[in-house]
């Protein structure tokens, strides 16, 4: 390399491994920058806050072509030395004080990376790179000084101007009020929490570090909150709490004919899940060791009724069709005016809605799944009373929901119960038997008919949940205990005794009266297997009319999202026809995606632009009003389907033990005459 | 039961039997062959409704109450219906049979679903009642204009949400001040309903299913005509 005029030097920067030739004397951080790593900086380059530590490597590197050594880089003054310190990291250099001297090899440790990136959930790997709404910088105010006019939040304004390039702010009325008493304690060095670089919050004294969000799911009956340490991503504590409203109402439609009946009903049930979410926020806090004044931000994320209650609306409308919301589109608010007791200048953002059964809750499982960002075409599904269905690709997406009602969650099931401890929750048929075997909530490994774990008394069944049901009905079709059409056949009884026949009704035993903890048999009836039919057949007809409108025979991919999505076996539901024929490998489960999309939006502001822009492009179909629901939800009812061919499942159904189907019997003398209610 | 047999061969009995199984079987072809022989037997066009097609429809609503039959099936047997019903229904005119009953049914107001409502009114076909469906989304107005129109024995009302449930009281209220209440019969329906809303609202019956929905209509009907002692 020639001899150049000024005097430059070599710096690689790893991990990214950019290289660079910089001035002598230059200080690292700018020249990091400019060779396109960002560094972390609160203080901007006051040596205070520790964020741009970096390490220098020592000795000859031959891969990079030059010999690093620590006296390459001007050495620390006492303020570096004092910070370095403090916060422990003696041995590293701050780069916002260190000047280049010679060739260097640095590694950027991950906590100094600007954007840090942290995995979401382990099942997906969703990274999210960490652009909070809510930050915190660090700068220096000129005192004020007798004759000279203007006051000290102009001489802030200049002085955030000056340091860090914000222009146009606006000051929140408290940290106004706490201005002067910060820059008078610390010689005019304040830490500024800042709203979208456009808004002051919070004004400290000297250097302090910390800023906090919330972000919340609220949903019909569970309230989860995630508090998040806004700087480095990093989730500092869950809490999920029942929705106080449920005693308003179990279901959406219920708490909104509640808002309808009762004169002081909607500010009732406000009030409810606004001290809920303050509940949660004390516990989150308490675990994470800070209060709920340390919570800036807040992101919410909730189904269309939810969300209007949360914001105080009357979500009446929402009840009866053309099913409007008050408002679709973002909204932004201060948590204070919500009735939240986290810092009083805290701000609130709820995503937004697309229709009036497509909610906050349903773009955040977007943006945490991004079919938009996706060549393969995928159909999330976020199974609950109401299903939310996405459909598409980067090129277009559809959305709508589906009636199910509440039967894939316990209800409506003759032993159906909620997803808790003693429930049945995996349920598997001998095909030649007929026997079962079933594992139950809280313990581990499959249990026999008869073992000692079902008779010894302690850790009986109590009866059986949502996942649950669907492997049994899935199993009793493979069994050949039920037929296509969803009926017992009466064949099915000569090779067990679980078959059971009450007349012409047939049921299936599934855990005898000796082994459950009620003393109850627990059985599923043929109604039962009616409800489970309509319920996913509400679910597949939404999914296919999707399908039909983006012209499309086939998916890709297939996401089951919500908390119980995360506990339903692919294959059965694929057997029982909930979902459309797809590579069970290409079936996920995602958990509860609301609250990592809600996650996503406290965390990166550029997320909540995208979840805006995003609700006004994706397409919502109106399904129950389709002129083609009824033909299409009638053929939905067969197992898998009474048409729809299902490839991937050939293996399964090929070992299916079907009963001869002969012409239906019906015996006219056995038939009870239909009284009145 | 694919295979051909000659229904002449068949004593009438087993003939209305086999159109009774072909129902059941959602036969239509089967079915109108049969309803063609009864006729060519010189049965009455009123006796062919009622002891085949309307005799095979009761046990279909059994069965569909108990489970043993779904949605899909009841819908074929209601089409096979039908295609029956085409065949009777200018002959019932021309011979001035008795009209079994009219119902005007619809969703009412804010309310999309009809899947149950649409059940309902077939079943009320099967059992001989003309049916007048309105479809979904339907306000007062619809309704009166259609209770004129129509002059119907019977008012069947569905709504599948809690929000929208309410809208039938002020059909019921609407009727009453128009003073109609008292010459129709009020049958409402849907899920989130029960007999105690019914009355509440001053309905006549809350029906649970379709199969119930058409015993309630004929009993009903029957103590509107005084056939039955109240």
């Amino acid at each position: 390399m020639p001899e150049s005029t000024t005097l430059e030097h070599t710096v690689v920067l790893m991990p990214s491994g950019r290289r660079g030739r910089v001035p002598h004397g230059a200080i690292l951080l700018d020249e990091a920058r400019a060779l396109g790593v960002e560094l972390e900086s609160i203080c901007g380059g006051r040596q205070t806050c520790g964020k741009c530590q970096v390490v220098v490597e020592e000795g000859h590197f031959a891969k990079h072509g030059l010999s690093s050594q620590a006296d390459h880089l001007s050495p620390a003054g006492s303020r570096e030395a004092e910070t370095c310190l403090s916060q422990a990291i003696e041995g590293r250099r701050l780069a916002c004080a260190a000047q280049v001297l010679g060739d260097l090899l640095i590694t950027v440790p991950e906590e100094s990376q600007a954007h840090k990136q942290i995995i979401a959930k382990a099942a997906t790997e969703r990274v999210i790179e960490v652009r909070p709404t809510v930050r915190q910088v660090y700068v220096e105010v000129e005192a004020a000084a007798l004759g000279e006019a203007g006051g000290d939040w102009e001489r802030l304004q200049r002085a955030l101007y000056e340091q860090w390039d914000l222009v146009s702010l606006r000051i929140d009325p408290s940290a106004l009020a706490d201005l002067q008493g910060a820059l008078r304690a610390a010689d005019g060095g304040v830490t500024v929490t800042l709203w979208a670089d456009a808004e002051v919050l919070r004004v400290e004294a000297g250097y302090a570090e910390g800023v906090y969000g919330l972000a919340v799911d609220v949903g019909t009956t569970t309230i989860a909150g995630h508090l998040c340490d806004l700087r480095t991503g990093k989730l500092l504590a869950s809490k999920a709490a029942m929705n106080p409203q449920v005693r308003y109402g179990e279901d959406l439609m219920s708490r909104v004919s509640y808002g309808m009946s009762e004169p002081q009903g909607v500010e009732r049930m406000h009030r409810a899940v606004v001290r809920a979410v303050n509940e949660l926020a004390e516990a989150a806090t308490a675990e994470a060791g800070i209060s709920p004044l340390d919570i800036c931000d807040s992101v919410f994320v909730a189904n269309p009724v939810m969300h209007h209650l949360l914001l105080g609306i009357d979500p009446v409308e929402l009840g009866r069709a053309p099913f409007a919301l008050a408002v679709s589109g973002p909204v932004d608010l201060r948590a204070k005016d919500l009735g939240l007791a986290f810092h009083p200048a805290a701000r609130a953002h709820l995503l937004p809605c697309v229709a009036g059964h497509v909610g906050a809750d349903h773009m955040a499982v977007l943006l945490a799944e991004a079919p938009h960002q996706q060549d393969e075409l995928m159909l999330v599904i976020d199974v609950g009373t109401n299903a939310e269905i996405a459909l598409g690709n980067r090129q277009r997406l559809l959305c709508a929901s589906s009636p199910t009602g509440p039967a894939f969650e316990g209800a409506q099931i003759s032993h159906g119960q909620r997803a808790a401890p003693g429930a049945v929750e995996h349920v598997r048929i001998d095909l030649d038997t007929r026997e079962p075997r079933i594992q139950l909530i809280g313990q581990e490994g499959w249990i026999e008919p008869g073992s000692s774990r079902l008779t010894a008394g302690s850790g009986r069944p109590t009866g059986i949940c949502g996942s649950a049901i669907i492997e049994a009905v899935a199993e009793m079709f493979l069994a050949g205990i039920i037929d296509a059409d969803g009926r017992f056949n009466e064949q099915a009884t000569d090779r067990s005794e679980r078959v059971q026949f009450e007349g012409r009704t047939g049921q299936y035993l599934l855990v005898d009266s000796n082994s459950t903890a009620t003393g109850r048999p627990i059985v599923i009836t043929q109604l039962d297997i009616r409800a489970i039919q309509l319920a996913k057949a509400a679910l597949y007809t939404g999914v296919k009319l999707l399908m039909g409108q983006l012209g499309v025979e086939r998916v890709d991919r297939i996401v089951l999202a919500g908390a119980f999505g995360s506990f339903i076996s692919p294959k059965h539901a694929m057997l029982l026809g909930m979902i459309p024929d797809c590579d069970l490998d290409r079936v996920v489960a995602v958990g509860n995606a609301a609250g990592d999309g809600a996650r996503i939006a406290l965390l990166n502001q550029d997320q909540r632009a995208e979840a805006e822009r995003l609700a006004g492009w994706v397409e919502h179909v109106q399904t129950a009003s389709h002129p083609d629901f009824q033909e299409q939800f009638v053929a939905a009812l067969a197992i898998p389907h009474a048409s729809d061919a299902f490839p991937h499942l050939k293996p399964s159904l090929s070992g299916r033990r079907a009963g001869p189907v002969a012409r239906r019997s019906r015996r006219r003398e056995s038939v009870s005459p239909i009284n009145e209610r | 039961m694919s295979q051909e047999t000659d229904l002449t061969h068949l004593e009438t009995p087993e003939l209305l039997e086999k159109i009774q199984d072909d129902l059941y079987d959602g036969l239509a072809v089967e079915v109108v062959a049969g309803v063609r022989e009864l006729l060519r037997r010189g049965m009455s066009p009123y006796d062919s409704l009622t002891q085949g097609l309307v005799a095979g429809m009761d046990v279909v609503g059994v069965d569909f109450r108990d489970g043993i039959l779904f949605v899909p099936e009841v819908l074929m047997a209601a089409k096979a219906m039908k295609a029956g019903m085409e065949i009777l229904r200018p002959l019932l005119v021309e011979t001035g049979a008795p009209q079994i009953g009219t119902m005007v049914i619809g969703t009412v107001k804010g309310d999309i679903h009809d899947i149950g409502k649409n059940l309902v009114g077939m079943m009320m076909e099967g059992a001989g009642f003309k049916v007048v469906n309105l479809g979904v989304n339907n306000d007062v107005t619809k309704f009166m204009a259609a209770i004129e129109e129509h002059k119907p024995d019977i008012l069947g009302m569905s709504a599948l949400l809690t929000t929208t449930m309410p809208y039938m009281g002020i059909v019921i209220k609407a009727l009453k001040e128009a003073g109609i209440r008292d010459q129709l019969i009020v049958l409402v329906g849907g899920a989130p309903l029960n007999a105690a809303f019914a009355e509440e609202i001053e309905a006549d019956a809350y029906c649970r299913d379709a199969a119930i929905a058409v015993v309630t209509a004929k009993q009903l009907m029957a103590i509107k005509r005084g056939e039955v002692a109240l």
